[in-house]
């Protein structure tokens, strides 16, 4: 078919024609705060930040051309290979603890038994306090000679560990610490769950299932593109943790090496030490990592994630 | 829904009146209960920022400073804003080509900034509203010039000697009158002092690096030494001296055990409360700047405490005593808008009168070489003189100057972490860290000489 020239297109087509351009037009003048917004505070940075990462950019100073010299560095820092694998260990540790914690608590929940809805509430309500605020609350809760929690176990004769000082227990505080926001993953798992066919717990119970083997073969199959979301969430939030690690970790006596993390060490860099090249490489190796372990997730996804088209 | 179909107009029309009224509502909202000025600045006058870091009684003093020069004058408006995190905020506005006219910062930031040209060289500004280096005492010019130009005033400044509990002194026997002017005697009272609860636990020690572990690189001076020399621009942190002194740190946390330092140092409250462990007694001896006075007149003002210079290895020599000397600063940021009306104000809080009464109030000594002698007798910290003698002193030695001071202290610190930690003898820790924090200063001169070629700097 052959495009018919301007003057043989219909009055109705033209027509139409402009009323789709006014249309697009008025559908740009209204995303234009956020076209203009994102171009200018997110995109143009983004490009800054790439270019900066191949220069000496101390900030004060203007950036100089070093070409790959400081992606070279990152991997002879010996601090910046620790703050890595204190993140991958976080994330390894964080990540599965969260997610088997929220599907057991929103499987309790999913039901219409008595006081759910506060059940619910209580759950989700910690996840509205402000970062910086639990940061705290948990610094003391973690107090290894006041805070409550040893305080509970010395009850039952046991003599809690310095949670926060001590090199080998800071992964285990920081993973408990990030329970506290559990409610979020409990809410969307708890909506996965009721939209689940209830025919189809049906069937499994006249197949003889009991109750665990329907959670295995029905709920976790039905609810697992909620799973995959909430795993991708985690693990972007895994590999930036940041707030609550700066607050506890980081103190005028110095830093804890073991609560050194990578969005710490990249601050560091920028805003402290002032080595924004140093630190805009750090950013960019964050999101291709970001980026291959998502997209790593959504291929494990393509052969786990049961997609209902029921 | 066709082309032809009149529903996307009178939806964009509905929805243009009601963003129009929600904008105009929301500035209406804006102008009637937005921000307002805290103070109405009179016409005519040319108004400054000033950024300091300091809050409650200490930003109270120099507000009051800011007031009384505001007051001395016609032409001038100083606005007085407190800022956080002062260092990053500073950066990022002087990067950004929006700085302040005055910025308050500390005695480490002079060196990088001055080097990148950051800041604006005061000799010529200085000498225009009648100032001059010969004002202040020899330890204090250290921390306001940079390669023979002068970059900073000092608002305020602290030495940092020992503090002691006299009280805990008598009920260990030992004189009140007599601190520790060698490092072994300071071993010797301590182990006098130190006390434990019938489980074993830490009831009380002597002395402990980590309390409050500021200045955990300083140790090397007290035992002769220093981790950077500035004229090789070569970090010294695996010197024998500092090797001596890391080891004096060390056998601490053998002596008293790891976990049970551990327990102990969490009972410790913030260092602005009044568990604070000097205050509480938990720890006798303490490395404290003047500050600490005003700690305990706000929470324990019957505490009986002593001031000594901090002990060295070979004995304090009385007339040249060695200790720290720390500092804030008073800067103008390259991009100031009115450079000389900042340096006017500037020289305003170095008057004898205004330096005096800041330095009343924040219970330091005075920066300035004369002081009357009724600030001295009147002074809230009963152990001003010892803090005033390491100004004149030339013993005293200032942070290490290099660009990559910053990052060279935390990873110092890490490192002393882990030998407090006992994870590492000193001497493999220390071997580390001299690679390390070498390969950091090395870095940063490749940069500057590729930035400016071979005098490095801007």
């Amino acid at each position: 078919m052959t495009a018919l020239p301007a003057a043989h297109v219909p009055p109705r087509g033209r027509a139409e024609r402009r009323a789709r351009t006014r249309q697009l037009i008025a559908g740009l003048a209204w995303c234009s705060p956020w076209l203009i917004g994102s171009s200018l505070f997110v995109f143009a940075p983004m490009v800054m930040s790439l270019y900066f990462s191949f220069t000496d950019y101390p900030l004060l100073e203007p950036p100089l051309w070093s070409g790959s010299s400081n992606y070279q560095q990152l991997f002879h820092d010996p601090t910046f290979l620790r703050v890595v694998k204190n993140t991958a260990l976080y994330a390894a540790l964080s990540i599965p603890l969260y997610t088997i914690f929220a599907l057991v608590l929103a499987a309790a929940m999913a039901g219409r038994a008595r006081f759910t809805s506060f059940y619910r509430a209580a759950v989700f309500v910690p996840t509205l306090v402000p970062l910086i605020a639990s940061a705290m609350v948990w610094m003391w809760l973690f107090n290894g000679e006041y805070g409550l929690i040893n305080k509970v176990l010395a009850l039952v004769g046991i003599r809690g560990p310095a949670w926060v000082v001590d090199e080998s227990w800071v992964p285990v505080s920081m993973v408990l610490m990030s329970l506290w926001s559990v409610g979020q993953g409990v809410v969307i798992y708890i909506a996965a769950m009721q939209d689940v066919p209830r025919q189809l717990y049906e069937a499994a119970t006249i197949d003889g299932m009991n109750a665990p083997q329907r959670f295995l073969h029905v709920t976790l199959p039905m609810i697992s593109p909620a799973i995959l979301f909430n795993v991708i969430s985690l693990t972007i939030a895994a590999v930036q943790v940041f707030a609550v690690p700066y607050v506890i970790f980081r103190r005028p006596d110095g830093q804890n090496p073991a609560g050194h993390y990578y969005s710490m060490y990249l601050y560091e860099n920028a805003f402290i030490y002032g080595k924004m090249g140093y630190a805009s490489a750090m950013a960019w190796l964050q999101l291709l990592v970001v980026m291959a372990l998502t997209g790593v997730l959504l291929l494990v996804g393509r052969k786990l994630v049961h997609y209902s088209r029921l | 829904m066709t082309a032809s179909s009149p529903q996307p107009r009178d939806l964009g029309a509905i929805s243009r009146r009601a963003a129009l009224g929600a904008l105009a509502a929301g500035a209406a909202g804006f102008a009637l209960f937005g921000p307002r000025g805290t103070q109405a600045i009179p016409p005519g006058r040319i108004v400054l920022d000033y950024w300091e870091k300091w809050t409650r009684h200490e930003g109270d003093a120099m507000e009051r400073i800011v007031d009384a020069f505001n007051k001395s004058q016609s032409r001038i408006w100083v606005r007085y804003i407190v800022v956080s995190d002062i260092g990053q905020k500073s950066l990022v506005s002087i990067a950004g080509g929006n700085p302040p006219d005055i910025i308050g910062l500390y005695a480490f930031n002079v060196t990088p900034y001055a080097e990148s040209g950051a800041i604006l060289p005061l000799d010529d500004r200085a000498a225009a509203v009648g100032m001059s280096l010969e004002q202040y005492t020899p330890g204090i010019r250290r921390v306001m010039t940079h390669r023979g130009k002068w970059w900073a005033t000092v608002n305020t400044a602290g030495s940092v000697v020992l503090y002691y509990n006299r009280t805990a002194f008598r009920d260990a026997g030992l004189d009140p009158d007599r601190p520790p002017r060698t490092i072994a005697e300071l071993d010797a009272m301590h182990a006098k002092l130190f006390r434990t609860d019938s489980g074993g636990g830490l009831q009380r020690v002597g002395f402990l690096h980590r309390e409050p572990g500021w200045w955990s690189w300083l140790w090397a001076n007290h035992f002769g030494g220093r981790i950077f020399d500035e004229a090789s621009n070569r970090a010294t942190v695996d010197s024998a001296e500092n090797l001596r002194a890391m080891d004096w740190m060390q056998g601490y946390a053998k002596d008293l055990g790891v976990q049970r330092l551990k327990i102990f140092a969490e009972s410790f409250g913030n260092y602005f409360t009044p568990e604070n462990p000097f205050l509480t007694g938990k720890v006798a001896m303490i490395i404290q700047g003047p500050w600490i006075a005003n700690l305990i007149l706000a929470f324990k003002p019957d505490l009986d405490y002593g001031v000594a210079p901090f002990p060295t290895e070979r004995g304090q020599p009385p007339d040249m005593p060695v200790g720290l000397i720390d500092t804030d600063v008073l800067v103008i940021p390259r991009g100031a808008k009115n450079p000389e009306a900042a340096m006017e104000f500037i020289a305003f809080t170095q008057r004898q009168d205004m330096t005096e009464q800041l330095a009343t109030a924040h219970c330091k000594p005075s920066p300035l070489a004369k002081v009357s002698e009724e600030f001295l007798a009147k002074h809230p910290n009963r152990g001003i003189r010892v803090h005033y003698d390491i100004f004149r002193s030339a013993g005293a030695f200032v942070p290490p100057r290099t660009r990559v001071w910053q990052q060279f202290k935390d990873e110092y610190d890490t490192q002393v972490q882990r030998m407090w930690r006992l994870e590492q003898p000193p001497q493999v820790a220390l071997a580390e860290l001299q690679t390390r924090v070498q390969s950091l200063i090395d870095q940063s001169a490749d940069q500057q000489r590729r930035r400016y070629g071979p005098k490095g700097t801007a």
